[in-house]
């Protein structure tokens, strides 16, 4: 019973870090229209960064600069805003498909840099030596974990509370607008590609957390976790859940990450001796017929995105976020 | 099998009453066993159906600590987080205590971290060769629940050198896999050349998922080398190979161990492998020495060539003898610490196979040690949790592969240290 | 240096016709079709039980066409493979796609695609296993063109960039001189004025399918020709595909086939600009540069 209830905390500490991902790309697609194919990138760059700048000192490497943790945190979601910032000057313009496959070449090239710069990053070894925080006074059994998931809960709460305001204020409806028609926006006097390269970077520090988070709870991270794998992850939680919607967003995350784990659970558990081995591919065709299966009942996600006219004033969407 | 069993059974009965009901119990109990391995990639489906055989021997000899073993399988994708989540349910929802696994460094890692290590589980990997491992355990992190049986890569290195000095090639060019193992080998293989006076023309990664490799095989070629090292697995290699052999590249090559493969062997052809030798860590001189490669022909009907079957046969038995010798109800630590029992060089020999497991089971029970000679060699962890071995030089044969050279452990640390 | 440039228009042949499907599929049905590749390993894959089918019904069809290594029977494979991975897409059309454009936005189906992609790569790798196979275990060596600088090149390739020439051409015929060229290309321009003036958009769109999934065959025969074949091909080979539709230009045909042989080409040639562990960026750092100078690819168009 124990273990059940461990192993549920470890699950939604995934989960929750994923959605806190998946909250971030909302706010780029959902709200904003941009095509972000280089979601692992900006997840990445705030992983790494947060193991670099919190670190022990390891050798051969950058690292070691052993900050207090908030901080560290901090800098790993600079890292990703920064990245979002130089890349977001360079492709913003590009549109739909273009953008998606610029930003995912910057993924590519994020994940070469990391794999083959030993000097910064380790290399393909990938960066160690974090120390997690707290874990001196907690020790790393289930305490830990329950007092980790309880953060990340509380980050994640933080983040969907932030974003909801953030899309019910005057600069969310202004993103809409844009989404929407640019020309029309741009008529009003508003600056579309300023506002486009705002809500890229913010989104993209709220990617870069949820890194800082998954470097912290593994207290490692190497160029296996920046594969392409995980931004489709990401996306699929995102289009799954509802894109527009928050809490579609976060649904979607519990749900694609649910159904990614318990489909390997389940064959383990109930597949019969002889086809163990061949599970994995199993498991994938399950992960497909998801995925393929939920957008062919709900095309628009499970829980879209609400329409909301705005002359009628507040939002009814947003209730829940005053 | 029955055969197997009945000797089993007299084990028991030799050993007094409370051996004797730990065999009757081994027929209605289960422990289970976690692996985490990634069986839906090309070369990961083999290590891990080399793992089921090792448990099947155990059982065939009657289960470790009174008790049948289930190896509970979960491919981890070589997804980190898959891997991590697949893991932390094995321990916590299937409540094992001993994980196999994982393949790649930067899965067995965050398990170790955030797993094995806080949940007080042993992790064997049969090939996660990263050095930050050896690191973790020098700063004492690993609890001493981290083991692998995989060599480290200083072994597979040196001899490579050693191969191309004896062959007497003057230039050699490298193409390797552009992993934590790759980089490794590249580096450590580079200076054992450098060392033996062979010229490094070219050293080309090769990255994963590409959809060819013509252009670092040019670049290779184009150096003009005399002989070519492959650090590479199956899949890789034998497109790479075939791209420089077409391409009028020598047939003068030099083979890690991931290449001992009858995929690759088939694949690239018998008539152009005639000049390349291989490097692996090896089995002693010993009666026994073949048990493993014997009953792993008569099951598979091929020979034990491919990365890490060999590695990932002694994970398992090695896991498996020290939960014999930790008893029933051990924790993982308890299993960890009985590792040193099952390979300790002045113990017992054992095969590796289910006869080898009956003895090792009476030797154990009388309270003896043992000395697991197994499909790599005689594994001997060091207080981090690495292995060193003998090594073998090799070639490839119509019948899979066969011995060139033999060097012992002595030779090894003898040729290595020349290097310095 | 030569080399690599040759090298790249070899590789460019296939990545080319692999685009051209892409390209039509992006532009007509409007979504990125992620799972446009495993049509090449499933087309390769078609073929090479077609090629054991044949060998086995017709044996004297089993001999090398010298100096190539393809046999007879492979080409009758290979033009049986066209059909049924073309028949297979439209199947997966009207399986999934059909029903998720119908009510859905251009990301459902991009990440229903994504899924199928999963779904058939998968489904391949249980039906043949995860290791590389080969249509001939022979090599085909290379014929040494000049000795300083040393230019090889093998005759099959060759041959795929010849056949994929041929193919290519005979496209722009259909596109530019029949009646059904010029529908598609109204479809492709604006649907609704198309289907206004007498177009079938249902038949438009079944024809899409088959070229593509056709051309797509062909596509995953020559690579395995080339190199070999194993399940996840279509995911080594996506991204290549992909990034030759973007950079020609969504929807453009010879933007498509240019954009194939650009991507050769810069794989090919990324070691000699960069360490050989960045090659994988390469491509994607030249179509960025495109994309900065020409917003909508070579030849492609703005659209609302």
């Amino acid at each position: 019973m124990i273990g059940i209830f461990s192993y549920l905390i470890f699950f939604a500490t995934t989960a929750s870090i994923l959605a806190i991902a998946v909250l971030g790309l909302n706010l780029q697609w959902g709200n904003t229209g941009l095509f972000n194919g280089g979601v692992v990138a900006f997840f990445g760059a705030g992983a790494y960064a947060t193991l670099i700048l919190g670190g022990t000192a390891q050798a051969g490497h950058l690292g070691g600069f052993g900050l207090f943790y908030p901080l560290a945190l901090l800098g790993g979601m600079a890292a990703a805003g920064l990245m979002a910032w130089i890349v977001g000057l360079l492709t913003l313009r590009l549109r739909h498909d273009y953008l998606a496959i610029a930003t995912f070449g910057v993924a590519v090239a994020f994940e070469n840099l990391m794999r083959n710069a030993e000097w910064l990053a380790g290399g393909a070894k990938g960066v160690r030596g974090f120390e997690r925080p707290l874990r001196a006074a907690l020790g790393d059994g289930f305490a830990y974990n329950l007092l980790f998931f309880a953060g990340v809960l509380l980050i994640l709460i933080a983040t969907y509370l932030f974003l909801e305001r953030l899309v019910a204020s005057p600069f969310g409806r202004l993103l809409r607008a844009i989404r929407e028609d640019e020309a029309a926006a741009a008529s009003l006097g508003k600056s579309p590609s300023k506002v486009r390269l705002t809500a890229f970077v913010t989104g993209s520090v709220i990617l870069g957390l949820a890194g800082g988070l998954y470097g912290t709870f593994y207290a490692f991270v190497s160029p296996q976790d920046v594969l392409p794998t995980l931004t489709f992850q990401i996306w699929a939680m995102l289009i799954v859940g509802g894109a527009g919607n928050n809490r579609g967003a976060i649904f979607g995350a519990f749900l694609i990450w649910g159904a990614w784990t318990l489909s390997g659970w389940a064959l383990s558990r109930f597949a019969p001796v002889d086809v163990q081995l061949y599970t994995g591919s199993f498991q994938f065709i399950l992960i497909g017929s998801v995925i393929v299966g939920m957008l062919m009942w709900r095309p628009q996600g499970l829980l879209p995105e609400r329409l909301v006219v705005s002359q009628r004033g507040k939002p009814q969407s947003t209730q829940q976020g005053e | 099998m029955s055969i197997v069993r009945t000797m089993g059974a007299t084990v028991g009965l030799a050993f007094g009453i409370s051996a004797l009901a730990g065999a009757a119990h081994a027929q209605d109990c289960t422990t289970k066993i976690g692996a985490v391995l990634p069986t839906s990639v090309d070369w990961g489906r083999p290590i891990a159906e080399t793992a089921q055989f090792a448990v099947d021997q155990v059982n065939a000899a009657g289960g470790a600590a009174g008790c049948q073993i289930e190896m509970v399988l979960r491919d981890t994708q070589v997804d980190p987080k898959v891997g991590v989540d697949a893991a932390k349910a094995l321990v916590d929802l299937e409540g094992v205590n001993v994980l196999l696994g994982a393949v790649s460094s930067g899965v067995s890692m965050p398990i170790l971290t955030s797993v094995t290590v806080p949940s007080g589980v042993l992790q064997m990997s049969c090939c996660s060769s990263s050095t930050a491992f050896t690191g973790l355990a020098t700063e004492g992190k690993t609890g001493g629940l981290w083991f692998r049986t995989f060599a480290t890569t200083g072994v597979q290195s040196a001899v490579g050198a050693k191969v191309a000095a004896d062959q007497g090639y003057k230039s050699v060019a490298i193409l390797y896999k552009n992993d934590d193992w790759g980089q490794d080998m590249a580096r450590l293989i580079a200076a054992d050349f450098a060392a033996v006076g062979v010229d490094v023309t070219a050293s080309v990664a090769i990255n994963d998922a590409q959809p060819n490799y013509r252009a670092e095989v040019t670049d290779a070629l184009t150096s003009q080398p005399e002989a070519l090292y492959l650090a590479l697995y199956p899949a890789e290699g034998t497109a790479a190979v075939r791209e420089w052999l077409s391409l009028g590249g020598t047939q003068n090559m030099i083979l890690a161990n991931s290449l001992k493969s009858d995929e690759f062997r088939d694949n690239v052809g018998m008539q152009y492998l005639g000049s390349a030798l291989g490097t692996d860590t090896a089995s002693p001189r010993s009666e026994s020495a073949d048990a493993f490669r014997a009953a792993y022909q008569e099951r598979f009907a091929s020979e034990p060539n491919g990365p890490g079957l060999a590695n990932s046969y002694d994970a398992a038995m090695i896991a498996l003898l020290a939960m014999e010798a930790a008893g029933k109800d051990a924790s993982g630590a308890d299993v960890a610490a009985a590792i040193a029992r099952v390979t300790d060089p002045d113990g017992t020999a054992v095969s590796a196979d289910t006869a080898g497991f009956v003895a090792a089971k009476e030797v154990l029970a009388s309270g003896g040690n043992v000395m697991f000679q197994g499909a790599t060699g005689n594994v001997r962890f060091d207080a981090n949790g690495d292995v060193s071995a003998p090594a073998v030089i090799w070639s490839f044969s119509d019948e899979g592969t066969e011995e060139v050279e033999f060097m012992s452990l002595n030779d090894v640390d003898a040729f290595m240290a020349s290097l310095k | 240096m030569i080399q690599h440039l040759l090298d790249g228009v070899l590789t460019g042949s296939y990545l080319s016709l692999g685009a051209i499907g892409l390209t039509l599929v992006m532009h007509i049905l409007r979504f990125a079709n992620f799972s446009h590749a495993e049509l090449l390993s499933l087309g390769a894959y078609a073929a090479l039980v077609c090629d054991a089918l044949v060998s086995g019904l017709a044996p004297f069809l089993t001999v090398k066409l010298a100096p190539l290594s393809l046999t007879g029977a492979l080409i009758i494979a290979i033009l049986i493979s066209m059909v049924l991975t073309g028949l297979s897409a439209l199947i997966i059309d009207r399986l999934v796609f059909k029903r998720v454009r119908e009510r859905g936005q251009e990301l459902s189906m991009v990440f229903a695609s994504f899924g199928m992609a999963l779904i058939i790569r998968n489904v391949i790798g249980l039906i043949f296993g995860l290791s590389p196979t080969l249509y001939s275990r022979d090599i085909a060596f290379a014929v040494i063109l000049s000795r300083d600088p040393l230019i090889l090149v093998k005759p099959d390739q060759v041959f795929v960039l010849i056949a994929a020439l041929a193919l290519m051409f005979i496209l722009h015929l259909i596109l530019s001189r029949t009646t059904f060229g010029y529908s598609l290309r109204a479809v492709a321009e604006n649907p609704s004025l198309a289907q206004v003036n007498g177009v079938n958009l249902q038949r438009t769109i079944m024809a899409v399918w088959l070229i593509g999934g056709g051309l797509a065959a062909v596509a995953g025969v020559f690579y395995g020709i080339s190199h070999q074949l194993i399940p996840v091909m279509g995911r080594d080979l996506v991204l290549p595909i992909f990034a030759a539709t973007i950079v020609g230009g969504i929807g453009s045909v010879y933007g498509a086939v240019l954009g194939g042989f650009i991507v050769g080409v810069a794989a090919n040639m990324a070691l000699v600009v960069l360490p050989s562990g960045y090659t994988p960026s390469v491509p994607f750092l030249l179509i960025l540069l495109v994309l900065m100078i020409r917003p909508h690819g070579l030849f492609g168009e703005a659209r609302a």
